[in-house]
């Protein structure tokens, strides 16, 4: 049963072949693979660190922007309102200047008018009172018909409603 | 070429003569053939490796990935050297342990010389090994520690090493292969086939213990000394 003969070296021998093939065919080319797949594991995690830094990066400096634009866009809108602002009060400004130098035209056209008038007026009363005058004193009457005379005439006056202006 | 014995009887080797050497035929055959399905296992995983293993891929991997994590354990970087040899070794016996199993066919580590071959190749890895790391006076001085009396105990030591690997795993898988036969005389199909399973259980045990106790005697020369 336990016989021992060449059989002893020769298995030596088989094993150390067997050992040379399986290095040769299949334990280098599996180590490689092996290597091989932990280098591209490490180098796809790293990838997505990576791409994960770089995408935190971009969220924020959107946000950076984003906060950027609504400042902007606020001051834009703070512009234009004070602007309107400022032409609103313009404009009121220009209306009421407007506003006055025409009334002030006015009442100078007023008082022009009335100047005028009066002159006229005063032209006129003369003119007539001138005429009255000759009257009574081509009548030659007494006092009485006298102020019957101007009265009359007075009246008549009114009626007449000579030159029309208020006086 | 000539054979020598007849039928199927446990222990007894065909024998061959070649050029003065006598061979256990049927044991060579039966080695060829492990080292065989080793080589097929291996092709068919390695054939297309990709980066996603799949399928006997996956098998070899996890295999290899397994007692390369034992050969870091146990030798430490400089251990890798060694992990083809450590590899083989451990797929060599659990194929050639399995072969056994099947009717008709015998494990090449039922013989003697394939277990004491294989050990005494570690055993003398071991030493040369230990020579060349450590210098060949300083290996020669560890004998001698811690007393010079402890030489004796020491070389005891060192020839029970192979004994010990090579019997343990030749009377297991021959037992087994014992059992098989004579448990099927006793009592047929049921009591062999729980046995057969049980015996697939002890063939990876037994790789792996020759295998583990290599690595550990290994380890022994292979690592720096720090006593």
């Amino acid at each position: 049963m336990i016989d021992l003969n060449a059989t002893l070296i020769a298995q030596i021998i088989n094993f150390l072949l067997l050992v040379a093939l399986l290095t040769k065919f299949a334990y280098k080319p599996l180590m490689k693979a092996l290597a091989d797949r932990q280098a591209k594991i490490a180098d796809s995690l790293n990838t997505a660190e990576q791409e994960r830094a770089e995408a935190a990066k971009l969220k924020l400096e959107y946000q950076q922007q984003l906060l950027e634009a609504r400042t902007q866009a606020q001051a834009i809108v703070d512009k234009a309102m004070r602007l309107a602002e400022q032409t609103k009060e313009e404009i009121l400004e220009e209306a009421r200047s407007e506003n006055a130098r025409l009334l002030k035209t006015a009442q100078e056209e007023i008082a022009r008018e009335r100047e005028y008038a009066l002159t006229q007026l005063r032209t006129e009363v003369v003119a007539l009172s001138m005429a009255a005058a000759s009257k009574i004193i081509g009548q030659n009457m007494d006092t009485a018909s006298n102020a019957k005379l101007v009265a009359d005439f007075i009246e008549q006056l009114d009626e007449q409603k000579v030159g029309g202006l208020p006086c | 070429m000539e054979h020598g014995g007849g039928g199927h009887e446990i222990g007894v080797h065909k024998l061959a003569h070649l050029a003065g050497f006598t061979l256990n035929i049927d044991t060579l055959y039966m080695t060829w053939l492990t080292m065989a399905i080793v080589l097929v296992i291996a092709f068919l995983a390695t054939r297309s490796l990709s980066i996603v293993p799949g399928g006997w891929q996956n098998m070899l991997e996890m295999a290899v990935t397994a007692l390369l994590e034992q050969i870091e354990n146990t030798m430490g970087p400089r251990g890798a050297k060694l992990a083809p040899l450590i590899i083989t070794l451990f797929l060599f016996l659990l194929i050639a342990n399995w072969l056994g199993l099947i009717p008709g066919f015998t494990s090449p580590t039922a013989d003697l010389n394939t277990t004491l071959g294989l050990a005494l190749m570690v055993i003398l890895m071991v030493h040369v090994l230990g020579a060349v790391n450590k210098g060949l006076f300083n290996y020669l001085k560890h004998f001698f520690q811690p007393y010079a009396p402890f030489v004796i105990i020491n070389i005891i030591e060192e020839l029970a090493k192979p004994i010990t690997l090579s019997f343990r795993l030749f009377g297991n898988i021959l037992a087994g292969e014992v059992l098989i036969i004579i448990l099927g005389l006793l009592v047929p199909y049921f009591v062999p086939t729980l046995w057969l399973g049980f015996s697939v259980f002890v063939g990876i045990i037994q790789a792996f213990i020759f295998t583990m106790l290599s690595m550990s005697y290994l380890a022994n020369s292979v690592k720096n000394d720090h006593h």
